[in-house]
């Protein structure tokens, strides 16, 4: 089935794992013992029916939601578990940075410019001086094919603008790497497109990539890796030819045949 | 019947008597205005706290105040309060007192309304982008509930202006007071009231106005 399972040893060299990561609300269990280790320059593609956990997993990697069990690792270190003690809170501080994600509506500041939005984490958290951080904010929003919008307000961009925008902003802080939360869920088709090709963009420069998406396209061609998810567990994961070409369990073809037509 | 002599004259006549009490109404109104911004941060921060006790303090104050008539408050600050306290409250700081706790019930809820406004995602945003929470504070929720807060400030203003009309009941020498005051030295409470009445409602009604397409404003962000 799977190409190699997480074991913690495969853990402790990832860029980024989860290990033996359950995650409850309340009575509802999301997520039991998830292992996923991401290595540097992998595009780990995350799909799966709508409520299986995907969401919520990205969303522990973010360091956004804490575990119920198990941890999360970055480059060995364990920087978020169920108790939070302050060994594990100082190093999600200094190591979470590292960490970018790209939101499904995009949250960029409304009552910030374009380039507000962008140098506002270089400049406060990573403490770069104001120039430097406006150049590198210029050269990533020429990168994104949005030079032209630098001093304007969010409300006045479209959503594929807004949502590259959003990508030129968690580069700004030099993630090593990136995670995609339904990044063009919320996107009409044509401005889907122009999002994609950023994302596609950045894979091919090496970025680490996590991309929680129902674009069975972009994970088939873009993906280095398929992992797909079912009632909050990981039922498959693969090289991408091989999941969708000749996937091995019943779930996953039931879920794939949705998208043939 | 129909006999009424209207005497309009009596009220240039005594015009600077009645426009000392509308300074005096501007003047209560402004500082009130002042303190319940204050104390109405106060009560928000105590809604708002991670720690239970001061929670309940923060919420129990607000269903108090809420609940309670407003001339009954400055009834009972006025008459009760030095009473338990043992202390001297004039007619004036009474009325100040009074109106500045009960605005500020009103603007607590308005803070919180607009810090609440601010999408979570908005904070996450910045949360995963290292910030800390102060900074996300700081730089990312208040810019945007401030924003949003403004209006209901304003329209709190708009009823001060009103409500300490009822410091004319403890004798405080706001424009209402004077009115009455002048009413009962001239016997002409028709003239007299219907004066003041416009003279509210000019002040008022135009910041009213103003608010509401400063609300309409915001909503189109």
């Amino acid at each position: 089935m799977s190409t190699e399972l997480a074991t913690p040893a495969a853990t402790k060299t990832a860029l980024i794992a989860a290990e033996a990561l359950s995650k409850s609300f309340g009575d509802v269990q999301v997520l039991s013992g998830i292992d996923l280790a991401i290595h540097p320059q992998e595009v780990v593609c995350m799909i799966g029916p709508s409520g299986s956990g995907k969401t919520t997993l990205l969303r522990c990697l973010a360091l956004l939601e804490t575990p119920s069990l198990g941890c999360v690792r970055m480059e060995g270190q364990i920087i978020s578990q169920p108790d939070q003690t302050r060994a594990v809170k100082k190093a999600a501080q200094s190591m979470g940075r590292d960490i970018g994600m790209v939101f499904q509506h995009f949250n960029l500041w409304p009552h910030m410019t374009v380039l507000q939005n962008i140098i506002e984490a270089p400049v406060r958290v990573r403490k770069t001086p104001r120039a430097k951080a406006v150049a590198e904010a210029e050269s990533l929003l020429e990168k994104v094919g949005l030079s032209d919008k630098r001093d304007v307000y969010p409300a006045r961009l479209s959503g594929g603008q807004q949502q590259r925008v959003a990508i030129a902003r968690a580069l700004a802080m030099r993630p090593k790497v990136l995670l995609f939360d339904e990044a063009t869920s919320a996107l009409d088709p044509e401005l889907k497109r122009e999002v994609l090709l950023v994302m596609r963009a950045l894979a091919g420069e090496g970025m680490t990539m996590v991309v929680v998406t129902h674009e069975m396209g972009f994970a088939r061609n873009v993906g280095t890796r398929i992992v797909f998810m079912d009632e909050g567990a990981i039922v498959e994961e693969g090289a991408p030819r091989a999941f969708f070409e000749t996937p091995q369990t019943d779930r996953a073809k039931r879920f794939l045949r949705q998208f043939e037509d | 019947m129909g006999g009424y002599r209207f005497r309009w004259d009596v009220i240039p006549a005594n015009l600077e008597f009645l426009l000392s009490g509308l300074q005096q109404t501007l003047y209560i109104s402004s500082i009130t205005l002042v303190l319940a911004m204050i104390g109405g941060m106060i009560i928000a921060l105590l809604d708002m706290s991670r720690f239970l006790p001061f929670r309940m303090i923060g919420v129990a104050w607000g269903e108090l105040i809420r609940n309670t008539p407003i001339l009954v408050q400055l009834l009972w600050i006025y008459y009760v309060l030095p009473m338990a306290l043992g202390i001297n409250i004039n007619a004036w700081t009474a009325l100040v007192i009074g109106l500045s706790v009960y605005s500020s019930a009103f603007i607590a809820e308005a803070y919180r309304a607009g810090i609440q406004a601010v999408p979570v995602g908005h904070r996450e945003a910045a949360r995963v982008l290292g910030m800390s929470s102060t900074q996300t504070l700081f730089r990312i929720v208040l810019p945007q509930a401030v924003r949003m807060t403004l209006p209901p400030l304003a329209a709190n203003f708009v009823q001060l202006i009103k409500f300490s009309s009822l410091g004319a009941v403890i004798s405080v020498g706001e424009i209402t007071r004077r009115g009455m005051e002048l009413s009962a030295s001239i016997f002409r409470p028709l003239e007299v009231f219907t004066f003041i009445a416009i003279v509210y409602f000019v002040i008022c009604w135009p910041l009213a106005m103003a608010i509401r397409a400063w609300e309409r404003r915001l909503a189109r962000r």
